[in-house]
């Protein structure tokens, strides 16, 4: 599924993955292919997601919110910065 | 030759003059096209946000919202300015602080009570110039200002209006229409306003439309929109600062060609005058030597 991360300053990652777990505002959020439409808070901490050529990237996200739509997946939060 | 040698002097000041203008549009330019770059950066998540709260906003929830709140009268208004920390830029500084004070001026014959919030050295020292308080003062943005940034100066704003104590929020910004337009701008952004939702087929359709998905909503629309609205503002201000950012350097580079092509107007009417003053130094000279070399041999 399409994905990207969002934030106030610029898009920090866009492409295919094959599974997200973000932290959501009351605990993480798993999210695979063919997830039902959804929008939800986000909290601080975490948000680790698995390419779909393989390969795993992590980022530090803190609020806003990612949201489901059609197989396409927008995190879209206040900051976000990669983490190692 | 000693007028010469005072039109040299002042064409090689001219050239230094010239050194350093054309330097400043270059640096301009350079900066000008970053600071671009950040503008189109921060649409994506602009775009988002309003996409996601327009769906989810239903006019029937606005009482609940402190940040929709429509005042009747407006007692008390906060006027963020933005101005930029540096000059050389034209009338840039002074477009935008004519525009704050329009605006002020406006509110203040309403009788309204104005909390000024002045951001950049050229706003605060001009409103200290003239002996007006502000509620705020700040001159340490950078050419790059961050998200961070547009928060801090929103919040006291945010808070006084979801209290009650403010009415209205506006910004007073430079917008980057181009390189060469950079009008400035008021917004008011706050009360919210909610950003409409796109008619994507016309008619009664776009709500249907919009609705399509039947979002997941968690925890629910409402406490959504309660988070996303306070980040909707701060992003309104958000895009304000990487805008007048862009804009300034665009200012600055428009100013400092003008400035090179006067440098130039000015170094070529010179160097005629100075040749000009050479020449007639030549043949008078050379009448002389005639006029000599004709007596001696009278």
């Amino acid at each position: 599924m399409k994905t990207s991360i969002i934030s106030p300053e610029r898009v920090l990652f866009e492409g295919e993955v094959s599974s997200i777990v973000a932290p959501g505002f009351d605990g993480e959020v798993g999210i695979l292919a063919r997830h039902a439409p959804m929008v939800t808070l986000l909290g601080t901490g975490v948000l680790r997601l698995e390419a779909a050529q393989g390969g795993a990237r992590r980022f530090n996200v803190s609020g806003g919110f990612l949201q489901v739509a059609d197989d396409v997946v927008r995190v879209v939060t206040e900051s976000a910065t990669p983490a190692t | 030759m000693a007028k010469g040698r005072e039109l040299k002097g002042r064409i090689k000041s001219f050239e230094n003059t010239r050194k350093i203008t054309r330097t400043m549009e270059m640096v301009a330019t350079s900066k000008m096209k970053r600071a671009q770059d950040r503008v189109v950066a921060a649409r994506p998540y602009a775009a988002a946000l309003r996409e996601v709260i327009a769906s989810l906003y239903d006019p029937e929830l606005a009482s609940q919202f402190p940040l929709l709140r429509q005042p009747a009268t407006v007692r008390r208004a906060a006027v963020i300015a933005l101005t930029s920390n540096r000059g050389l830029a034209g009338a840039f500084n002074a477009n935008l602080i004519r525009e704050a004070r329009t605006l002020v001026e406006r509110l203040e014959s309403e009788g309204t009570t104005v909390d000024l919030y002045a951001i950049g050295r050229k706003g605060v020292g001009y409103f200290r110039y003239v002996g007006r308080q502000v509620a705020a003062a700040r001159t340490d943005l950078t050419d790059r200002p961050s998200a961070q940034d547009a928060a801090d100066i929103v919040a006291p704003a945010v808070e006084g209006f979801a209290a009650g104590t403010l009415d209205a929020v506006y910004v007073v910004y430079a917008r980057f229409v181009s390189a060469l337009t950079t009008p400035p701008t008021t917004d008011r952004i706050l009360p919210v306003q909610p950003p409409e939702r796109e008619a994507s087929s016309g008619g009664k359709s776009s709500v249907l439309s919009s609705r399509r998905h039947d979002y997941i909503l968690a925890p629910s629309a409402e406490s959504i929109l309660e988070s996303l609205l306070p980040a909707y503002v701060r992003n309104a201000v958000y895009r304000a600062l990487v805008e007048t950012a862009a804009a300034e350097q665009g200012a600055r580079r428009t100013a400092m060609k003008n400035a090179t092509d006067n440098a130039n107007d000015v170094i070529n009417g010179l160097r005629r005058q100075f040749n000009r003053a050479r020449q007639a130094q030549i043949t008078q000279e050379i009448a002389e030597i005639v006029g000599g070399a004709a007596a001696l041999g009278g």
